[in-house]
């Protein structure tokens, strides 16, 4: 004997419900609430998007200390013109995409702060060239995208800036080298090994290798000692 | 693993995903539905590579490409299922 429909369990009322025909809202009425439903929740994803890219938020882990007294020492964070770029700006791309995917892998740094990975300045010392690599590694297969959406070579002027510096960016732009080959420790304190740890990070990931020149791999002390001399 | 999962999460959040679902509600043909959502597959991964196959990486279109069929069939069925014509 067939069930009657009131048998059914609760799940299958309510799938039958949310396949079922309206009976008593016009088809107007349904395109406009599904529309103003789908602003506010796109709009609601988006600020939480949003929210979640804010100094504060990045900051407010117990693990995120060390990062920040190192970021807070450096041209990016104070200068002479107040302009400045927050941790999203380096780490979460601005492209949809990209920005998504940066999201989602950010789901680790929840589990290591819950585990205590880096919770003492021993295991951050630890974990420093291991974190550094996966950084570098990201920002040499996307052509350091995060720093090209303030840092363009078409827009700079050579003929203002240091000899040297003026000289190796338009090396770079000759060898097609990317902002990270040079610019390893910007933000953060470098680890020890950290040249020989590049070189492996190029190979690992089969990136192209530039014909070996005296300044190849600038020494990154040199440029924080002239980046802190324009902050100063 | 975790950046495989980012590029799934990635393309089923954008263009593949979204739009690929609103083509596959367009159609009760469930070929068509993922060919279309292979095809906004391929255009989104162009989009972000500058328009050049050269900047492409093949592991990122073929999550594109995989996830637009996938919305396509899943949008498809959402029409079969939810409308009489």
């Amino acid at each position: 004997m067939a069930k009657s429909p009131d048998d059914r369990g609760r799940l299958r009322r309510l799938w039958d419900w949310f396949w079922g025909p309206t009976a008593v809202l016009s088809v107007g009425f349904t395109l406009l609430a599904g529309f103003l439903a789908g602003i506010m929740f796109w709009g609601g994803f988006h600020w939480t998007l949003e929210a979640t890219n804010s100094e504060e938020f990045c900051v407010g882990c117990h693990t995120m200390e060390t990062n920040l007294g190192e970021y807070r020492e450096t041209i990016h964070y104070n200068n002479h013109s107040g302009v400045r770029a927050i941790c999203s700006d380096c780490h979460v791309p601005k492209e949809w995409n990209f920005k998504v995917k940066a999201k989602i892998m950010a789901v680790k740094d929840v589990y290591h702060e819950a585990v205590g990975s880096i919770s003492t300045p021993e295991k951050y010392e630890d974990r420093r060239l291991h974190m550094a690599e996966a950084v570098w590694a990201k920002m040499k297969k996307s052509d350091s995208r995060e720093c090209r959406n303030c840092h363009e070579f078409e827009y700079m002027d050579f003929t203002i800036q240091e000899t040297r510096a003026a000289s190796e960016h338009q090396r770079a732009i000759d060898t097609g080298m990317t902002c990270i080959d040079c610019h390893q420790g910007i933000a953060h304190k470098l680890p020890g090994g950290w040249q020989e740890a590049y070189e492996k990070m190029l190979d690992d990931i089969d990136a192209p290798r530039f014909a070996p020149d005296e300044n190849v791999m600038l020494d990154t002390t040199e440029t924080k000692q002239y980046l802190d001399g324009v902050r100063n | 693993m975790l950046e495989f999962l980012g590029t799934i999460g990635g393309n089923i959040l954008s263009l593949p995903g979204i739009l690929g679902l609103a083509l596959g509600m367009m159609t009760r043909n469930v070929l068509l539905a993922g060919i279309m959502g292979g095809l906004v597959g391929i255009a989104e991964t162009l989009i972000f590579a500058k328009m050049s196959f050269a900047n492409v990486e093949p592991i990122e279109l073929i999550v594109a490409i995989v996830v637009g069929i996938a919305a396509g069939c899943v949008g498809c069925a959402i029409r079969r299922k939810g409308t009489t014509v």
